[in-house]
């Protein structure tokens, strides 16, 4: 059953039979033992941590199936080792109206309780007896000395625990595993990114030595003007020479003869004098040989051609 | 009570391998452009320096067309030569056929940029002749 002591509560007994709470603020919980599993032990150990590997061994083939987490803690010479389910504790404080931000701290009743010599009440049918040193849930009629539960002055310890929400889901080692594998991606990514950014660096500090080394104009555009300028003016030159030789190489009648060369806006004129019909065949032949683009009129013997460039 | 929530904590995880992810893909571009910029500048460069050296050497083409001139082919010609800010003009109104031939094989063979070209026959051993070379 579940206890309601005051509207405004600082602390709260869970057992499984608890009745619904109705609370505004966080409170701290103090777990029934119905929701533990609790061992004394003494082991041949000074240090708490020394305990901390054991936990899990100590109640093994007691529990029933389940997710446990553990937690132990140290009075006088003997140790108390607690193991308990992360999701039905949460599952019975949801099903008691309260939800996880509500809660506090979360403490058993073993350790908050552990003062107190006679039997505490937890309702009419259920009182807490302390036999052995470890506290259980007992029917009230088995007690008859049984004093009622006081949670406003109780003063509570430092064993505290805190709940996993999704221990059921992945267990601590897998969630580490993860986060680790996680941020060890993260770091990955982020020195490839910085060795990225350095190699970035390094490429731009080059290429300004390139424009300083070979004297180029400060910007790329201008740069590409200027050698889009050259390379029409080496393509020009270099077809000039082509058509200049093949010209200049025509084997040619003997009254045939060249009488003009011109180069003018970016055209090629030649005249040759003397031109029958067969003539100028052989040069237009010649010259589509290279496949130059021209134009040719034939006059009075008189064959013009026009290459463009 | 341990109220991190792994989902959240995953997700924050993802949020932040994307975010770092998008910052690497994007890094890596800027990389790739900066690298294709690099060999663009380097072939730019070597293209423009090889262009400048043949057509763009005022001082060397200038030098070059004047030994042209004094060799001993050319120098019975009496070519004219006219100078300008962007080139040099050469005209003759009787240049014979050796001296012709030799001058047109030496400009057509090397590296000048002939903007503008005027060969007429006059005779069968004679030619006028004019032609500017700019640079």
């Amino acid at each position: 059953m579940f206890s309601k002591f005051n509207k405004r509560v600082d602390a709260i007994f869970l057992d499984k039979n608890s009745s619904d709470f109705n609370i505004s603020e966080s409170v701290n919980v103090i777990l029934s033992p119905s929701l533990y599993w609790v061992k004394k032990v003494s082991l041949p150990v000074k240090r708490l941590r020394d305990v901390k590997g054991l936990m899990e061994s100590l109640f093994e083939d007691i529990l029933p199936n389940g997710v446990y987490s553990y937690f132990a803690y140290k009075r006088d010479d003997d140790f108390y080792i607690f193991a308990y389910e992360d999701k039905l504790v949460i599952d019975a404080l949801r099903n008691k109206g309260i939800t996880s931000s509500q809660v506090n701290n979360v403490y058993f009743a073993q350790s908050e309780f552990s003062h107190v010599t006679e039997p505490i009440k937890i309702n009419e049918t259920q009182t807490l007896y302390e036999k052995d040193e470890i506290l259980v849930v007992v029917p009230s009629t088995w007690v008859s000395n049984a004093q009622e539960m006081d949670l406003k002055d109780l003063t509570l310890s430092k064993n505290s625990v805190a709940l996993k929400q999704f221990s059921h889901l992945v267990n601590d080692k897998s969630l580490y595993a993860l986060g680790a594998t996680g941020l060890l991606l993260l770091a990955l990514i982020a020195s490839e990114y910085f060795i990225t950014l350095q190699k970035t660096s390094s490429i731009s500090s080059a290429k300004d030595e390139v424009f300083a080394q070979r004297g180029l104009q400060s910007t790329m555009f201008q740069n590409r003007a200027l050698l889009k300028d050259y390379s029409g003016t080496h393509e020009r030159q270099t077809k000039l020479r082509l058509y200049a030789s093949k010209i200049l190489n025509l084997k040619l009648e003997k009254d045939v003869y060249l009488s003009l060369v011109e180069l003018k806006a970016q055209k090629l004129k030649v005249e040759f004098i003397g031109v029958k019909k067969s003539d100028e065949l052989n040069i237009i032949k010649e010259l589509k040989s290279q496949n130059a683009q021209f134009e040719s009129t034939l006059k009075d013997e008189r064959l013009r051609l026009e290459i463009a460039l | 009570m341990n109220r991190v929530n792994p989902i959240h904590v995953g997700v924050l995880l993802v949020a932040l391998l994307a975010f770092f992810g998008l910052q690497l893909s994007i890094a890596k571009e800027d990389l790739k452009n900066e690298q294709f910029l690099y060999q663009e500048t380097l072939g730019l460069a070597t293209q423009l320096q090889g262009l400048t050296v043949a057509y763009g050497d005022k001082n060397a083409v200038k030098k070059s067309i004047e030994t042209l001139l004094n060799n001993s082919s050319l120098k019975s010609a009496n070519i004219e030569r006219k100078t300008t800010a962007s080139g040099i003009v050469l005209a003759s109104n009787g240049l014979d056929k050796t001296a012709l031939n030799f001058l047109m094989s030496k400009v057509l063979n090397g590296s000048y940029n002939v903007a503008s070209l005027e060969i007429k026959r006059i005779d069968d051993k004679r030619a006028s002749l004019k032609m500017e070379i700019k640079w």
